[in-house]
């Protein structure tokens, strides 16, 4: 590896933390922001520091947020009848883009892994079984990830809420769309039979 | 006419690649052709944008560990075979220079997703793991610990309740390891504990009279039950009724032995323990 001046070999090293991004990559965003004018770089540097200092948990959901409650939470339009639970709030954005779904949501900060430490007593269900205990909520979606920590969660999780009569359901699992029945196992096939519905 | 020239020099230099490749996956020093091996999954993890790092028990090399390019995306060839405790027969490349191998591709054999739905078996699933990646060496082979693994797990996944096969699991890796003391005689003195109280330690079993203060007692039945798994499979096992303290035991004693070989806690092992109304 070529020796860089102690700045960039610093800014390159940051850029190699981050998730995804190797050497050759972090390489190149440090080249790309010593060409760009100061402008582009003190205003990455700044949202940077916006973001890790403004940012935080919204209290009821568990959303990140720069005003609690956030804009889901105290939004006047949104159903307050629904909530859709989800592992991170990045699967916000996800469920958010299909603009089907006027509800609210709650995230619970993970999904039980035993092997990374993660038991119920690390997933923020306290909240959520108080929110189903004060508000006027009659259906969960749980929409955990369709993997075998994200199904765990989502049995744990509607174990949990059953006896308080709320009605708990589960985003659809099976083929993805434009893919073909040819490619699925024999588990994705199972689980779309299984969810099979009305025509 | 220039055009025919280079028609040939690319035809010439397809031909020189060829036989280059040719020679290069004749070669063992330098080759890297994909493998083919059966293999148990015993955890994965998102690694960078789309990927998974998967650490898995090849039936003929040992435990592993590879990278399946785009297995979090949508439309991945992977499926669910990447799963935990999916056994797979799997296509994968060892790259010398690196410890990890290329996954290229895995066709799903049996899968044990639907029983780990349930929060305690996914535990009982968890610690099976753990202790596995704990005790075997990367690239170890390791066949009698993966025919365990699969004889646990379609247990399991049958409904048997979790205490047994656990603790059967738990027997085996001691033996398979080579760390089970003698349980039949004290392990100071050589007399006969058929009858007697003994009491269990990393280096041995121990007659009421060598006995040190605070080893802890291991029962009767407990020794009765070990020493029937040395022997029997654990199908018939199932079948008898033994009592719940003494499999608890069974499992204890042995788990003790798997972290003072390992020299450290077992954390699924705790998390077990938190649950324990959910694992009967
Ligand atoms: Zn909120
Ligand atoms: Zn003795």
């Amino acid at each position: 590896m070529p020796d860089f001046a102690e700045p960039i070999a610093r800014l390159i090293d940051q850029f190699k933390r981050l998730p995804g991004i190797g050497q050759k990559t972090a390489q190149r965003l440090a080249f790309h922001l010593l060409r760009a004018g100061p402008e582009e770089a003190i205003a990455l540097a700044d949202s940077i520091r916006d973001a890790k200092l403004k940012i935080r948990e919204c209290s009821v959901c568990n959303n990140i947020t720069d005003a609690d409650p956030c804009l889901y939470c105290a939004s006047a339009t949104r159903n307050r009848t629904v909530i859709c639970v989800v592992e991170e709030p990045h699967n916000i954005i996800a469920i958010e883009r299909t603009r089907q779904y006027n509800g609210l949501y709650h995230v619970l900060g993970g999904a039980l892994s035993p092997l990374e430490g993660v038991g119920p007593d690390q997933l923020k269900l306290r909240g959520l079984i108080e929110r189903l205990k004060t508000g006027p909520v009659q259906e969960i979606i749980i929409a955990t990830n369709p993997t075998a920590e994200g199904e765990a969660t989502a049995v744990y999780v509607s174990k949990l809420i059953k006896p308080l009569g709320v009605r708990v359901t589960r985003i659809g699992v099976g083929i993805p769309v434009g893919s073909d029945l040819e490619y699925a196992d024999e588990i994705t096939m199972l689980k779309a039979m299984e969810g099979r519905r009305d025509l | 006419m220039r055009g025919s020239l280079r028609c040939d020099n690319y035809i010439h230099l397809r031909f020189a690649a060829r036989v280059r490749w040719v020679l290069t996956v004749g070669a063992p020093t330098t080759s890297m052709p994909v493998r083919e091996s059966e293999a148990l999954i015993l955890r994965s993890f998102p690694l960078g944008e789309a990927d998974r790092l998967v650490s898995f028990l090849s039936r003929s090399e040992g435990r592993m560990r590879g990278v399946a390019s785009g297995a979090r995306r949508t439309k991945s060839r992977f499926g669910s075979t990447l799963e935990p405790f999916s056994y797979v027969r799997m296509w994968f490349y060892e790259r010398q220079t690196r410890e990890l191998v290329r996954i290229n591709q895995c066709e799903l054999i049996e899968s044990f997703l639907e029983a780990q739905r349930d929060y305690a078996v996914s535990l009982a699933f968890a610690l099976v793991s753990e202790v596995t990646e704990a005790v075997l060496g990367e690239h170890e082979v390791a066949e009698p610990n993966f025919r365990l693994l699969l004889v646990i797990a379609r247990a399991i996944k049958a409904g048997a309740k979790l205490p047994l096969p656990l603790a059967y699991f738990a027997f085996w890796i001691v033996r398979l390891g080579g760390w089970m003391p003698a349980l039949d005689r004290c392990s100071r003195c050589g007399a006969d504990v058929h009858n007697a109280r003994a009491s269990m330690a990393r280096s041995g079993l121990f007659c009421p009279n060598c006995t040190l203060p605070g080893q802890r007692t291991i029962s009767q039945e407990a020794l009765q039950l070990a020493r029937r798994m040395a022997s029997e499979k654990l199908e018939r096992l199932m079948k008898a009724n033994f009592a719940t303290a003494a499999i608890d035991d069974v499992k204890d004693h042995m788990l003790n032995l798997v972290e003072q070989h390992i020299e450290k806690k077992l954390q699924t092992r705790k998390m077990t323990a938190d649950e324990p109304g959910q694992l009967k």
